[in-house]
């Protein structure tokens, strides 16, 4: 079953179109990976399917899980099992990590009719998460991303990810800025999410992260368009030859 | 008859006079008087000053343990307040011409109001912390009542012995159409004093408080001020720095919406070298509300090794609010760190964005991110039940500017 389904989406930034008629669709269980080089569009895709303000869809429709949410704000989205690993993390001094994370958790599930969870009970639910991760004792207790290193950043929003459990993860350059040992753990944390109930649209660059995260679909983008889709090998033969060859054919 | 009458020529009546005439003849300051050019008090001249009367209801207490003295209509109400305990003296102002003839001597000549509330004295009270007082003597003065045609001018004079220690809360909560507190603490040599303020008062009152703090050597100040009450508050502290080795901390958060008028006014006096003052401001401002943030800082020529810090940050929430910041250092000794700074800026979207990508609906976000900005004034705050249930306040006025402005946007 469809869990994301992108048609023919249009999205500028001010007057100037950026994504110029995108389609994909990832269906439960499956992973996907966008490939393509800088200014391709690329997170220009992440923000846009997340609701970020200033990015304005021009055309087309993004499903969710069968609706449309091109009316639906940011937090809307993510309560509808959206979820956005950014490429930069953003530091918010002053707010306590733990508030945060209960916050986006109680969100969800008031949304969804279900009881909040309470302090103490919200600790013992992160722990056990973070535990997996790597993510220190330490680490919670500081405000949001504040200090954290690149691979802690990267971590943090994994272990969001776990806690929020959504249908669909856009996981946007997750691999920036991280070293070997850093990549592994957060890839592992990324694999222990896979499940025949979510589904996954990896966003990156190089293909590195494609030998830990392993797509079911590669596809790439470039020029706001999606000019190439094809299995795994096709993210071998960029890692290779380049974008410029497969751009050109396009 | 009191068996004092026939002092009634004395010094203490003389010098109420004197107060009153100093007011008469400088009247309500308008906008030409510097220290009151942002926050002009001249449109009160037509107002009647009619003292009122306590109406004997009882206050809710907000810490356990605490002594608890009630200014009521603007008057002290013995009958709602409690015993001192050892150690610690309060006595009638009215009566003591030898602590009014001190207080009158610190009086600002050129402060219009605290003349008037000298002239005035609805209440007036001294209170006495002896070196037997206890370690962890807390009181709270609470004010309360009064109405919209009333006004009080409570004196409070606080005589701290050597090496007392006290935690004093001033919780204003009246309906006086004018509330002008003064209040005079003496910190003697080794003394440390915890002080918070929440001025709370109606969405009708002026509110306009002069704090004069003397602190002696090697004393401690920390004190914390939430001013979010009233339609015009004005906050404004006068520290002098007398002896060496002081260390004065000074906290202040303003919340305005609406069209209230938030001052807070501080001056501090490094008298002597060796001393440190620490001043963190933060304000948080919705709808067509302004904040005015005079901070002046002065340093003697021979105060040497002064270090005096001042901050001060303004978040607007609305494009109709409005900061004026003016910070001011006057520094006659050349040895010295001082350093001040005023930002005024609004909410980070990106902030905003990476908390609604997490479920966070906006209203709670916004609120989240400004009790966030508010943090570290918060943190000033040592006692934990008054950091609890002022972070409580906060909370709640965050919430209610943040879920008003939702329902703005979608008006729109």
């Amino acid at each position: 079953m469809a869990l994301l389904e992108i048609k023919d989406l249009r999205a500028s930034i001010g007057d100037t179109e950026i994504l110029h008629g995108i389609n994909l669709t990832i269906n439960s269980g499956e992973v996907h990976a966008i490939m393509g080089p800088n200014g391709s569009g690329k997170s220009t895709l992440s923000y846009v399917l997340s609701g970020r303000d200033g990015y304005e869809v021009t055309g087309g429709d993004i499903l969710l899980d069968g609706e449309s949410v091109l009316e639906m704000e940011a937090d809307e989205r993510a309560r509808a099992g959206l979820f956005l690993a950014f490429q930069y993390p953003v530091e918010l001094p002053g707010v306590s990590g733990m508030s945060f994370l209960r916050a986006a958790v109680n969100a969800r599930l008031r949304d969804a009719g279900e009881d909040e969870v309470d302090q103490l009970g919200f600790v013992k639910m992160v722990r056990a998460e973070a535990k997996a991760l790597g993510v220190s004792d330490e680490m919670l207790k500081r405000a949001v991303n504040v200090g954290f290193s690149g691979g802690e950043k990267k971590r943090y929003e994994i272990l969001q990810m776990a806690l929020l459990k959504p249908i669909m993860a856009v996981l946007d350059e997750t691999d920036s800025g991280l070293d070997v040992d850093a990549l592994k753990i957060v890839s592992e944390g990324v694999n222990a999410l896979r499940g025949p109930e979510r589904g996954m649209l990896v966003i990156t660059h190089y293909q590195r992260l494609l030998s830990h995260i392993v797509p079911d679909f590669v596809h790439i983008l470039a020029g706001g368009k999606i000019v190439k889709s094809g299995d795994k090998t096709l993210a071998l033969e960029v890692e290779e030859n380049g974008y410029a060859d497969i751009a050109n054919v396009a | 008859m009191s068996p004092n009458s026939a002092a009634s020529l004395s010094i203490e009546d003389n010098l109420r006079d004197v107060a009153a005439e100093r007011f008469a003849t400088s009247g309500w300051p308008g906008k030409s008087v510097e220290a009151f050019r942002f926050t002009p008090l001249d449109s009160l001249a037509d107002k009647k000053l009619i003292l009122g009367t306590s109406s004997g209801a009882q206050a809710a207490r907000l810490i356990e343990g605490a002594t608890h003295i009630q200014i009521s209509g603007g008057v002290f109400d013995p009958a709602l307040s409690d015993d001192m305990p050892s150690g610690i003296h309060l006595t009638s102002l009215h009566d003591d011409k030898q602590a009014q003839a001190a207080l009158f001597a610190d009086l600002p000549e050129t402060h219009p109001v605290a003349n008037l509330s000298f002239a005035q004295m609805s209440a007036g009270i001294k209170i006495t912390i002896s070196a037997e007082a206890p370690a962890d003597a807390a009181l709270v003065f609470d004010f309360a009542d009064g109405s919209e045609h009333n006004s009080a001018f409570p004196v409070i004079m606080i005589d701290m012995a050597p090496e007392s220690r006290l935690r004093l809360v001033e919780n204003h909560h009246s309906s006086h159409g004018l509330s002008a507190p003064l209040l005079q603490i003496r910190m003697a040599d080794k003394s440390e004093l915890h002080h918070v303020r929440l001025q709370n008062e109606s969405s009708h009152s002026v509110f306009v408080a002069l704090s004069q703090i003397q602190a002696g050597a090697d004393t401690k100040l920390n004190s914390f001020t939430l001013s979010k009450g009233a339609k015009l508050a004005r906050c404004e502290t006068h520290l002098n720095m007398l002896g060496e080795q002081a260390d004065m901390s000074l906290s202040h958060i303003y919340l305005g919406a609406g069209e209230q008028l938030l001052d807070i006014t501080t001056r501090l006096n490094h008298a002597v070298p060796n001393c440190q003052s620490n001043q963190l401001i933060r304000g948080v401002l919705d709808d067509k509300a302004r904040g005015v943030f005079q901070g002046m800082v002065r340093v003697a020529p021979d105060a040497q090794k002064t270090d005096g810090q001042q901050m001060s940050r303004a978040l607007l929430l609305s494009r109709d609010a409005e900061a004026d910041a003016k910070p001011e250092l006057e520094i006659y000794a050349d040895d010295v760190v001082c350093s001040h700074g005023a930002t005024v800026g609004e909410l980070d979207e990106t902030h905003l964005f990476y908390l609604m990508s997490r479920g966070i609906p906006e209203a709670e976000a916004r609120a989240l991110l400004i009790e966030a900005f508010l943090i570290d004034g918060l943190e000033q705050i040592e006692d934990p039940a008054l950091a609890a249930f002022l972070t409580k306040a906060v909370r709640a006025w965050a919430a209610k500017a943040t879920s008003a402005q939702g329902a703005m946007d979608r008006d729109a």
